[in-house]
């Protein structure tokens, strides 16, 4: 990697706004079974304006709540636990991915588009694939894309570089690594690491565009894998690279995934994106 | 005026009218336009066959191509088009590199329309189809001159 480049992306991810404490904590409270809402209620009272936001949510018209909802609590016992927390992740991010990604050409609001497309399409698959239920895909695809926030200006200036390596016929991930000794789903991952978040999780935003690589074989990464390849083929997020990347084989094989269901869930995708983004609104 | 297609969707209109459709990758955008009545249309549609969904089908036919491409003939009729003089043009079908045929949808919508086509003596008068890039395309209904944005190149189609 060259130095310069090598110190401009250390010096943005230093100057990155750090996700909220309370987020974490919230991570934190959805691993442990024991959690009661009472414990999210006083973690979420560190924040008032994170609380206001979850209940402006969970009162919008996308839960249907049959009569206003006014205490976090409340909240957790009408939509649960689960439910919740990815709303609290999702309010948690949303300022921060809600702007234009200059380098790969994304306007405001399409990387937050995009990120809970990925999110609801992932977790659409493991439905249809009927594997256990796992809470972290949705945490996991939201982030995906997280290093393109931080990697953004400096593609933008050697984006002529990184597209002719991508011309030899690599993906798009391989020519940022070539032009720029990294890519934006490795600075995804360590900029997750540096939150302290859950190692799975890290590996699947590290791993995104590689699944085959993730050491721990993790089938929340090749499920982020897929999505976020699906998201783009439809159209939502795709940016200056296109459909310029690689689909892995091994990975549809290891989740066991059929053509008729990707479209499937490509068919539903679009709504299910819509719902939750106008939540957001 | 001024019409944004979406995914899944399609808009027709008259001279002075203007058509866009952002970001197609895999998804079919279709261009159909009659020189002499001055009207036209473009479909977006994400899926090749309709048989995936027939519920969503059913609510949102221009979501496949199979049943949104006769949709946009029959509304570019219904505004005065004549199958005779239609021009018709293709753009989108792209597909990511690799050899993972599962995600070939963008092949298999060019397939269907191509036999749609075929089927009822249509024949596409341009088209640029297929690769990897994103593209965005406006059909201008006064003169139908239909032009296609990837990144900051511009092109006439």
């Amino acid at each position: 990697m060259k130095r310069t480049t090598q110190r401009k992306i250390i010096s943005r991810m230093k100057m990155f706004p750090s996700i909220s404490g309370v987020a974490t904590k919230v991570l934190k409270l959805l691993d442990s079974p024991d959690s009661t809402a009472t414990q999210v209620e006083q973690v979420l009272k560190q924040d008032p304006g994170l609380t206001a936001n979850v209940l402006k949510i969970t009162n919008s018209a996308y839960f249907g709540m049959p009569s206003k909802v006014g205490s976090v609590r409340q909240s957790v016992v009408l939509l649960g636990w689960e439910r919740v927390s990815k709303m609290v992740m999702a309010t948690c991010v949303n300022a921060i991915m809600d702007r234009s990604v200059p380098g790969y050409d994304l306007p405001p609001g399409e990387l937050w588009r995009h990120s809970i497309a990925v999110s609801v399409t992932a977790e659409g698959l493991m439905k249809e694939l009927k594997m256990a239920a796992r809470d972290e895909i949705f945490t996991a695809a939201l982030l995906h894309d997280m290093g393109k926030l931080i990697l953004g200006s400096i593609v933008k200036e050697d984006l002529d570089s990184i597209k002719s390596a991508a011309e030899q016929g690599v993906p798009f991930q391989i020519a940022e690594q070539k032009v720029l000794g990294t890519d934006h789903a490795e600075i995804g991952g360590q900029l997750l690491e540096s939150w302290s978040f859950p190692s799975e999780l890290v590996s699947a935003v590290r791993w995104h565009h590689e699944p085959d690589s993730d050491p721990d074989a993790n089938p929340i990464t090749d499920l982020v894998h897929v999505a976020n390849v699906l998201c783009l083929m439809i159209g939502i997020g795709v940016g200056v690279e296109g459909l310029h990347y690689e689909p892995s084989p091994s990975a549809t094989k290891r989740l066991g995934i059929k053509p008729t269901q990707l479209e499937l869930i490509a068919s539903q995708t679009l709504e299910w994106a819509n719902e939750l983004t106008d939540v957001f609104t | 005026m001024k019409y944004i297609v979406q995914v899944g969707d399609m808009k027709v209109g008259v001279k002075g009218d203007e058509i866009v459709t952002h970001a197609l990758g895999s998804c079919l955008g279709l261009m159909v336009y009659d020189p002499v009545a001055h009207v036209g249309g473009l479909l977006h549609a994400m899926l090749p066959l309709s048989k995936i969904n027939p519920q969503k089908a059913e609510a949102n036919p221009y979501m496949f191509v199979d049943k949104g491409v006769p949709c946009l003939f029959k509304e570019v009729y219904n505004l005065g088009g004549q199958k005779e003089r239609l021009i018709v043009k293709a753009a989108g079908c792209g597909s990511p590199i690799g050899k993972n045929e599962m995600f070939k949808i963008g092949e298999r919508n060019y397939t269907v329309l191509k036999k749609l086509l075929w089927k009822n003596n249509v024949l596409l008068k341009a088209e640029e189809t297929g690769g990897t890039i994103s593209r965005t395309v406006y059909l201008d209904i006064t003169t139908g001159r239909t032009t296609i944005k990837s990144g900051r190149e511009e092109r006439n189609l």
